[in-house]
């Protein structure tokens, strides 16, 4: 700190290294501060403090709701607020929107309208979900947290003036589109911790009878209503969801049964059987009511997904949709599940967009065949216009497309869905989730 | 009672935050008690409790309901923190302060059937949730200080800056306490806790040598990413005198303005300041019946010599003092009469703001941490341990803390954010 060359004034900067040329020299008519080393005069005339950004609550769980102000603005100035993260991969993603200072020098994300960016709009959380990979990163990337015990950070700041996102060369755009070498200013800044696993929830990991899975407990004594958090055919153990209904009173049981070294059998095949599931009520989201494939039988042998992929489609990317493989009509019927036999309350969620899975379509099959069993009433179905195929708790970015596999060859398969119509979705089924389970578990109203 | 659920948010709050604790599902007019319990560093035990009747949906709200018996009563939506005591069978004089700043105060919340007030540890609960309260936001950093003497922490907000400065002053206990800092620097000050209380630093400071303290002041003023014409002084007790010396008599020394909470302006001029701490053997220390000491009538009757006082007359930026009426350590409310009275004849009263809270003790502090009457203390000069009578009664005690906290929030956002001087507008 003792002799640093820092010279700062506000609003415009000025770096000034002593015996070496200017970087860079804007001067500001207010404040010019020059802070000189080793004892050299110093010229100190008035300075105003850079405006602040504060965010409540700083700490939040992830499918809470952060409010995000900035104070002690010039009234009506533009500016930018811009989130940026990394993955546990060390991935870079970023979102920003573009706003304005109301007549008090504040800009408040919940009430305020975004005029561009990332998102447009009034948009609480859009700078949560609408994040993306930054320029340059890698393809195919989607979010998704491992390690559920520490938080992902995310730094929110403010910038001056409204700034365009960074083409892939490196270089800012101003407003009107033209590349400048004017890196974007920062003027404030806030830190957020984002957690899936609140304090006194506890992660068990189960091993046992076969069993394969992370067991989240709330707090408390219990007993405590119980959740079956399964995954589709990603496969492994993806704990996040589990842990986050564990935040909201419920015990959540992420289970593997599917791709996951500490199952026996081959990666790439179901290897569990019927006994393996424990049934209980139900929410689906966007599946498909069988396969051509047959999954299970009582052997507990399924056959192998990626050797028949006759169905596959392609777009002008090469990006692969599996959607085909799920349509109603690709499905034998003895493949299918027979739904008429269900006995409990089913809560089915389609993504309208999509593109992996034929969501639609099942559920139209889910629900004449609930119909003619004169079983409509265990349904509740919710569609949503825009929304891909990964719905899962609200905040976080969807992504269009990732990567599948590496081998034989780069396979990026396209899951659908758009930013804003799939950020809806998400946020309105997760409260719907919470409230049924709510309801059958723990009897609310 | 399978259904019922407990809420605590936010789950992991600043100290200073306010806590919604809700339960649900419960029975209507079912009778539960909501119960905190803290384990301190010192590995102590803190509990409070509230006993409720849920409503006619079996609904139980903190913050709008009341409580008809427990450690508080009435509708108090954070009795549950600020009521806490050490648990039966603790220590004595137990004082409840955070020494790490890097983590955070857990507390956790549970809900029995019924009304009880004891037992909790053996009783099974219905249903528990984990706050976390933290002093730090994330992002804030710490920086040591140890330059030209001076020895003290640096807490700064996350960001570029320039911030406005906060010389944040303790009393009599000494040491370095960051967590006042630590909340500051989350609102978005640079705060500088300085440790002064050192017998070797307090030999050499009187009215006239300030050195130390110019010191500390101007490496606070000249960091990089404060605003130097905007520091501000914060001092509690002994604190407030250090305080309003320097915004009086040192010439070097210009804050923005000056917050002292329990504060004196009395001070042998020419003594060293490590004698006045010698009090423990003079004639007016008192004892109540439960032997605990009682200092305030130490400093009465205020002098009208106006050389045994700091010059407040002359103070030339805005003053916000705090006091409690019940204080029983320094008779704080005599004392902000006469400086109100010195003030208004020198002309300069409009710089004056005092905010006086009856019911509340020495102890002024950010709100939402317990009351205690009173305390082990130890002197940092002579080392002895006596048990200090603070005074204040709990209600009003911590209804102070939140209400002088806002007022302090407040008044250093006027006088340290505020663009009101034109000159200073950018253009943008």
């Amino acid at each position: 700190m003792q002799g640093s060359f820092l010279c700062h004034s506000h609003w415009g900067a000025l770096r000034q290294l002593l015996g070496l040329s200017v970087v860079r020299a804007r001067l500001n008519k207010k404040t010019v501060w020059l802070h000189c080393m080793m004892g050299t005069m110093r010229q100190r005339s008035s300075c105003s403090p850079a405006p602040l950004l504060m965010a409540m609550p700083t700490r939040a769980l992830m499918d809470e709701p952060i409010m995000l102000e900035a104070r002690h603005l010039p009234p009506h100035c533009p500016i930018t607020i811009r989130a940026r993260m990394r993955s546990e991969d060390g991935d870079l993603w970023e979102a920003l929107a573009h706003y304005h200072a109301d007549g008090r020098g504040v800009v408040n994300l919940s009430r305020d309208e975004a005029q561009g960016g990332s998102y447009t709009g009034r948009e609480p959380m859009g700078l949560f979900w609408s994040l993306l990979p930054a320029p340059g990163e890698r393809e195919g990337l989607r979010l998704r947290k491992r390690n559920v015990e520490t938080p992902f950070t995310v730094r929110v700041s403010l910038l001056r003036g409204h700034v365009l996102p960074p083409t892939a060369l490196g270089c800012s755009r101003d407003a009107r589109g033209r590349d400048t070498q004017v890196q974007e200013e920062e003027l404030a800044a806030v830190t957020l911790e984002r957690w899936y696993m609140a304090p006194g929830v506890r992660r068990v990991a189960i091993r046992e009878g076969g069993v394969v899975g992370t067991l989240f407990l709330p707090p408390g004594p219990g007993p405590f209503p119980v959740v079956l958090d399964l995954w589709g055919m990603g496969g492994g153990l993806v704990e996040y969801r589990s842990a986050l209904l564990a935040s909201q009173g419920f015990a959540s049981l992420a289970l593997a049964y599917f791709g996951h070294r500490d199952i026996p059998g081959p990666l790439h095949r179901i290897n569990v059987g019927d006994a393996y599931f424990l049934p209980r009520c139900v929410i689906g989201i966007n599946g498909p009511m069988g396969s051509m494939n047959k999954l299970v039988d009582f052997g507990g042998k399924g056959e192998s997904f990626q050797e028949d992929q006759k169905h596959w489609s392609y777009d002008e990317e090469g990006y692969v949709s599996f959607r085909g493989v799920s349509l109603p009509a690709n499905i034998p019927p003895d493949h299918m599940v027979k739904i008429e036999d269900l006995r409990c309350p089913l809560l089915l969620i389609v993504g309208e967009d999509d593109l992996s899975c034929a969501a639609m379509e099942n559920a139209d099959k889910i629900e004449e065949g609930l119909q003619a069993a004169g079983k409509s009433h265990l349904i509740t179905r919710l569609s949503y216009p825009g929304a891909g195929h990964l719905i899962e708790p609200p905040y976080s970015p969807n992504a269009r497309s990732s990567l599948w596999s590496t081998r034989p060859t780069k396979l990026i398969t396209l899951w659908g869905g758009h930013l804003g119509p799939h950020a809806y979705a998400q946020e309105h089924s997760w409260k719907k989730i919470l409230e049924f389970l709510d309801r059958h578990l723990r009897g609310g109203s | 009672m399978t259904r019922m659920m407990l809420t605590v948010q936010p789950s992991r709050g600043l100290v200073d935050e306010k806590l919604q604790v809700v339960v649900k599902n419960l029975p209507p007019r079912q009778e539960v008690t909501l119960h905190s319990l803290h384990q301190s560093e010192s590995n102590d035990f803190w509990e409070a409790f509230g006993h409720y009747v849920s409503d006619g949906k079996g609904t139980v709200t903190v913050a709008e309901d009341a409580s008809v018996g427990g450690s508080y009563q009435g509708t108090e939506p954070m009795g549950l923190l600020w009521s806490m005591k050490p648990v039966p069978g603790s220590r004595t004089g137990l004082r409840l302060r955070k020494e790490d700043v890097r983590t955070p105060m857990v507390v956790q919340i549970s809900v029995y059937r019924g009304h009880i007030s004891r037992g909790f540890r053996e009783t099974p609960s219905l249903a528990c949730a984990v706050a976390e309260r933290w002093y730090m936001a994330p992002g804030v950093r710490r920086v040591d200080v140890e330059e030209k003497g001076v020895r003290g922490t640096l807490l700064l907000p996350p960001g570029p800056g320039p911030f406005p400065g906060v010389l944040d002053m303790w009393g009599g206990g000494g040491g370095l306490v960051e967590y006042r800092s630590a909340l500051l620097a989350s609102h978005g000050y640079v705060s500088m806790v300085l440790e002064y209380m050192t017998p070797k630093i307090m030999e050499k400071f009187t009215l006239k040598g300030h050195h130390y303290f110019e010191t500390a002041f101007a490496i606070l003023r000249d960091y990089p990413q404060v605003c130097s014409d905007r520091v501000a002084i914060l001092g509690l007790s002994f604190g407030t005198t250090v305080a309003l010396t320097m915004a009086v008599c040192s010439p070097l020394i210009e804050p923005r303005c000056v917050v002292c909470v329990s504060g004196s302006h009395q001070l042998p001029v020419e003594e060293p300041l490590s004698d006045v701490l010698m009090w423990i053997n003079k004639d007016k220390v008192r004892f109540d019946e439960e032997k605990r000491l009682i200092t305030r009538y130490l400093l009465l009757p205020i002098p009208s010599d106006p050389s045994k006082k700091v010059e407040v007359g002359k103070i030339r930026c805005p003053l916000l003092l705090i006091v409690g009426e019940d204080d029983q350590s320094w008779p704080v409310s005599e004392m902000a009469e006469d400086m109100e009275k010195m003030m208004k004849e020198a002309g300069n009263s409009h710089l004056l703001t005092t905010l006086s809270y009856p019911g509340a003790g020495h102890l002024i502090e950010p709100p939402y941490t317990p009351h205690f009457c009173s305390t082990t203390f130890v002197s940092a000069k002579t080392r002895e341990k006596v048990i200090m009578l603070w005074g204040g009664e709990t209600k009003e005690h911590s209804y102070a803390q939140e209400h002088s906290w806002q007022r302090t929030l407040a008044f250093l956002q006027q006088h340290l954010y505020s663009r009101g001087d034109k000159s200073n507008r950018s253009n943008l």
